[in-house]
């Protein structure tokens, strides 16, 4: 083959050696001109595993493929009607190297019942090639991967008939005697679309993938057999469900906050179940205690005949290292201990099940304190003592136990009575305050002891009709 | 027999406990010397079920109990204090007076309280979890008891004092009345063999009772 003229606008160093030339020539100097590229960084950084999934069923069986294979990186991208690419570079230490990833994505197509041929390849469109031609080559270096191109036949790039057709006349057959070719002759007498293809190839151009997105909601349905009434038998019907939700969560590296599970019935409405989390959980298991707990609390209207799951939005999970300590062993976190704990109380007794203390600034003691959310999982150190403020009261006067409302003590001579005269003692202490909200109060209390030795904190209303109240007791 | 030092070696173990012997038991302070006397190991214990037997609610049970609470949630990497079904709200600002850490502080609510303490218990992320309860079965005593062991949590479940007639697995069984100048404990139930009344007086924490 005569050697191609140049056409206008190519530059002369972009000219191939003449195709005599060596191949282990090629190698190195391809490799230079791809740390030329304009991001060589980024593209010397990737990995692509190329799958090639001979005789696998249409569409449908790829996607489920391409889905399942976001457990293994986020980039995955579809090559129909039979290929797949992961980016894998960041995830090769997770999954003990090439040799690790290619087990699990090979178990991954075997329960898809399909045999994958696996390539690694710094390029998406080189680890397809390689797969395409059946070899499992795992190229980690871009310095090799023209030369480990060049042996492969150009049909596994997958150009037009007619274009393979006019390059094997011309005695071009691999993927090498293709790189050979002067750029801008070859441009020319077979398409810029496929020269494109060889610099995406060997790297001298990015090759951008559109990444497969997960959807972001779970959403799926069940329709029973026969009608069912027993909170466990419902719960086993729902297990292949969550686990399906906790394949999908683990897909995503996603945790949800809430799962909402329905259950229809023949003619009522469907009972809703919500299930709120405290932090976001993906494990399915913890899961389906959890729902089983709320479903055992659920009174049914009617016998159910189908079940749905549905998630609200995802939130992205953040994986915790593991502590060295037991949890309560030298300062050991626990925070999974104690959202777990929230999630199972709440889960049977409802939201309101558990609630943290505060303080509040304010002489009322009604007003003194609130409810906060419970509190995190581990003491961060000791808490700093709180020294009485300028706003506490004095220590010694204040009970430990609040009653919700003051209550109205029976009153025989101008005292105070409960099960028995109660014996006030010491000075009263006056609590005069809250006039500009219209809670305002007046009065002065007491400690008091009833007839079993009981100490209780009593005021007298200063309005008349001055009545007496219980309002704590020291404990 | 005690000369073996492989048997030495074996009654050493934390979970063996021989009735006579003054084992060592792992045990929390309770912060009044005399009380600490009377408890075996010197301390309420680390783990397991207790009872604070009581007449009347607001005995100075709690009161009991506060500087222990305040130890424990200050401690480095504290767990929780958890509350289940108390009879009334604890009142925040005099628990913070005594110590208390309040960030540490959790209150659970209302219905099935028995379910709620043992879950509580069994969790592991309380160091210590009270527990009102009028008429526990002695079966739920014994799972009580088991979570709180398998949880390392202290429980302290608040009976009437009628119970003390009753067979109980706690560990520990205090009974409580008011007198003059403070509170009268008896050791009902303790693994040691000493069993004894001591009347403890308050600090100057506790408003003293009227006289007259």
């Amino acid at each position: 083959m005569a050697p191609l003229p140049l056409p206008a606008g190519i530059e002369p160093e972009d000219r191939e050696p003449s195709r005599a030339a060596p191949a282990p020539r090629v190698v190195p100097r391809t490799a230079a001109r791809a740390r030329a590229a304009p991001t060589p960084a980024e593209a010397a950084a990737e990995l692509w595993a190329g799958m090639q999934l001979p005789g696998i069923a249409p569409a449908g069986a790829l996607q489920r493929l391409a889905r399942s294979a976001l457990q293994y990186t986020p980039r995955v991208s579809l090559e129909p009607p039979d290929g797949l690419l992961l980016e894998v570079q960041g995830s090769l230490h997770l999954f003990a190297g090439v040799a690790g990833l290619r087990r699990v994505l090979a178990q991954e197509c075997r329960r898809l019942g399909v045999t994958p041929v696996l390539a690694f390849a710094p390029t998406p469109l080189a680890a397809l090639a390689l797969a395409r031609a059946g070899k499992t080559h795992a190229v980690l270096d871009a310095a090799q991967l023209v030369g480990q191109l060049a042996t492969l036949p150009l049909a596994t790039l997958r150009w037009p008939e007619e274009v393979l057709g006019r390059l094997a006349r011309s005695g071009v057959r691999t993927i090498g005697a293709a790189l050979r070719l002067p750029r801008g002759g070859f441009a020319r007498r077979f398409g810029t679309a496929q020269l494109a293809t060889l610099d995406a190839l060997t790297g001298r151009t990015r090759d951008l993938r559109t990444a497969l997105r997960a959807r972001v909601r779970f959403r799926r349905r069940r329709e029973l057999l026969c009608e069912l009434e027993s909170h466990q038998a419902i719960l086993a019907t729902l297990a292949p469900l969550m686990a399906e939700l906790g394949a999908f969560l683990m897909q995503r590296q996603c945790g949800l906050l809430e799962l909402e599970c329905r259950l229809e019935h023949r003619h009522a409405p469907p009972t809703c179940c919500v299930l709120r989390l405290a932090a976001p959980l993906a494990d399915a298991r913890r899961l389906a205690t959890l729902l089983g707990e709320r479903l055992s609390a659920l009174s049914l209207a009617e016998p159910v005949r189908g079940c749905e799951l549905r998630t609200a939005a995802l939130v992205p999970q953040r994986t915790d290292s593991l502590e060295l300590w037991q949890p309560g062993e030298h300062g050991g976190a626990l925070s999974s201990e104690a959202s777990g704990l929230i999630e199972r109380l709440r889960a049977r007794l409802g939201e309101e099940a558990i609630h943290g203390l505060m303080l509040l600034e304010g002489h009322r003691p009604e007003k003194a304190w609130g409810k906060t959310a419970p509190p995190a999982g581990s003491g961060s150190g000791p808490a700093p003592h709180r020294s009485t403020s300028r706003c506490s009261p004095p220590v010694s006067r204040r009970p430990l136990w609040l009653l919700p409302a003051p209550r109205p003590l029976t009153v025989r001579d101008g005292l105070p009575r409960r099960r028995g005269p109660l014996r006030l003692g010491g000075e009263p202490e006056r609590i005069e305050t809250g006039w500009w909200d219209g809670e305002e109060i007046a009065r002065d209390y007491y400690t008091a002891t009833d007839s079993h030795g009981v100490l209780l904190w009593v005021f007298r209303e200063r309005q008349a009709p001055h009545g007496w109240y219980l309002h704590g007791v020291f404990g | 027999m005690d000369g073996d030092p492989k048997l030495a070696r074996l009654l050493e173990h934390p979970a063996l406990w021989r009735g006579r012997s003054a084992a060592r038991l792992a045990v929390l302070p309770s912060g009044f010397t005399a009380l600490d006397e009377l408890l075996p190991g010197r301390g309420w214990p680390h783990s397991g079920l207790i009872e604070i037997l009581t007449a009347r609610f607001g005995s100075g049970e709690l009161y009991l109990l506060l500087p222990l609470l305040a130890a424990v949630t200050r401690a480095v990497g504290a767990r929780w204090c958890v509350w289940v079904a108390p009879p009334l709200m604890p009142f925040a600002p005099a628990l913070a007076a005594a110590g208390v850490a309040l960030d540490r502080v959790a209150v659970v609510g209302g219905a099935r309280p028995l379910w709620a303490f043992e879950q509580v218990l069994r969790s592991g992320a309380c160091d210590v979890a009270l527990a009102w309860a009028r008429a526990p079965k002695a079966r739920e005593l014994r799972r009580l008891q088991l979570a709180a062991e398998r949880g390392r949590t202290l429980g302290v479940l608040f009976r009437p004092r009628s119970a003390a007639r009753q067979a109980s697995p706690a560990v520990l069984r205090l009974g409580l009345a008011p007198c003059a100048a403070g509170v009268r404990v008896t050791l009902l139930k303790g693994r040691s063999a000493a069993r004894g009344t001591i009347e403890l007086t308050w600090p100057h924490e506790r408003p003293a009772r009227p006289r007259g």
